[in-house]
């Protein structure tokens, strides 16, 4: 994608195609919990618990925990890590990249094998990546979706909310 | 990269603090979260050691709510970060630049903190550069004057010679203040909100 592209825009299909690759991951893996985010910590779409309410603060930290180890690569001399695993008491958390943009994060319980997530998981970042590249091509011009009108209308909101 | 999810209607933007150690980073944010209606705001979240000093990022995640014409609404979100300012923690400021969309740089004011903040100024710059990929005159940033309240501090046109000079015609805005009672930090919020959206 081109750097200095300030936005990235996710289409409606691809975001259907998103949502049905992470439903069925939760089903084979018997997952509780899957979230694709942005490596800028934004959730792109999450399927599984739907009762869970810090959605936000779960993806500032796994893409902080992503960007981090990121950096030991480069101190390593290594060229990157591709996935990572946390295990707890009660459940675990495996996150996979997909390509260098997205990041793929599956939270199980002890009842489904780490191979299993693996593999399927693998499964998952290759369909993802099929889905970014897509998105990479459609890549509409910004005044498409937001308009001017639009920016005249956040101004006004940003100086009501944010005033002393 | 601000994320624009068409299926949702929502916006998000990060926007990250930067700037060196102990010059009022975690402070702007902690007043925004008491000023925003809760309504607005999610829990402020630290990443700090025992001495209440930055380890990793704090962050805290705002709702502007549904801004926008009849056809074209959409859910706006800004995510706001800080970064820990001690020198040794280089790599974490860069892993939480990642995907960065704006950028406010809060300077210390005091006369001994300058070399400080030109050093955090030069390092930013680098990691906008190298790290981000983007072009760093054309970047969003703001800059703000911090501990404008202090006795010992270098004038305004004094910090724009350093920080912002004329010569090098960036023409950042910047905003002094005095992160703790609150004074220039939504000033500044504003500035920065305003700009990143400019560049949507």
């Amino acid at each position: 994608m081109d750097p200095q592209l300030t936005s990235q825009i996710v289409p409606i299909e691809e975001i259907r195609q998103i949502e049905e690759c992470l439903a069925r991951l939760v089903e084979d893996t018997s997952g509780n919990y899957v979230l694709l985010l942005d490596k800028s910590g934004q959730v792109i779409a999450s399927q599984g618990d739907a009762n869970r309410q810090d959605i936000t603060a779960l993806g500032a930290l796994i893409a902080g925990t992503f960007a981090s180890s990121r950096e030991v690569a480069k101190l390593l001399r290594e060229k990157d890590f591709r996935s990572m695993f946390t295990q707890g008491v009660r459940d675990n958390i495996f996150l996979a990249l997909v390509e260098d943009q997205w990041i793929l994060c599956i939270i199980f319980n002890k009842g489904t094998h780490i191979g299993l997530v693996k593999v399927l998981t693998k499964k998952a970042t290759d369909a993802l990546a099929q889905v970014l590249e897509r998105v990479r091509e459609t890549h509409k011009a910004r005044e498409d979706v937001l308009g001017s009108s639009f920016r005249t209308s956040m101004e006004d909101t940003i100086d009501l909310l944010f005033r002393d | 990269m601000a994320l624009i999810n068409v299926a949702t209607r929502e916006i998000h933007c990060k926007v990250v603090y930067y700037g060196p150690g102990m010059g009022g980073k975690t402070s702007n944010l902690q007043y925004i979260h008491t000023q925003v209606p809760k309504e607005a705001k999610g829990d402020l979240l630290s990443i700090a050691t025992e001495t209440e000093r930055t380890l990793f990022f704090d962050f805290l995640p705002l709702d502007l709510g549904t801004v926008g014409p009849k056809d074209r609404k959409f859910q706006v979100r800004f995510h706001l970060y800080t970064v820990p300012g001690q020198v040794l923690y280089e790599r974490t400021r860069t892993a939480v630049l990642n995907g960065a969309d704006g950028v406010v740089f809060v300077a210390d004011s005091q006369k001994h903190k300058m070399e400080e903040n030109l050093k955090s100024l030069r390092e930013l710059a680098n990691n906008i550069t190298k790290n981000l990929g983007k072009n760093f005159r054309e970047f969003p940033i703001i800059l703000q004057y911090n501990k404008r309240d202090l006795k010992n501090v270098a004038t305004i046109e004094e910090l724009d010679r350093y920080l912002n000079p004329p010569a090098m015609n960036l023409g950042w805005q910047r905003y002094p203040a005095v992160a703790y009672t609150g004074e220039g930090v939504l000033d500044t919020l504003k500035a920065i909100s305003k700009l990143v959206i400019s560049k949507l």
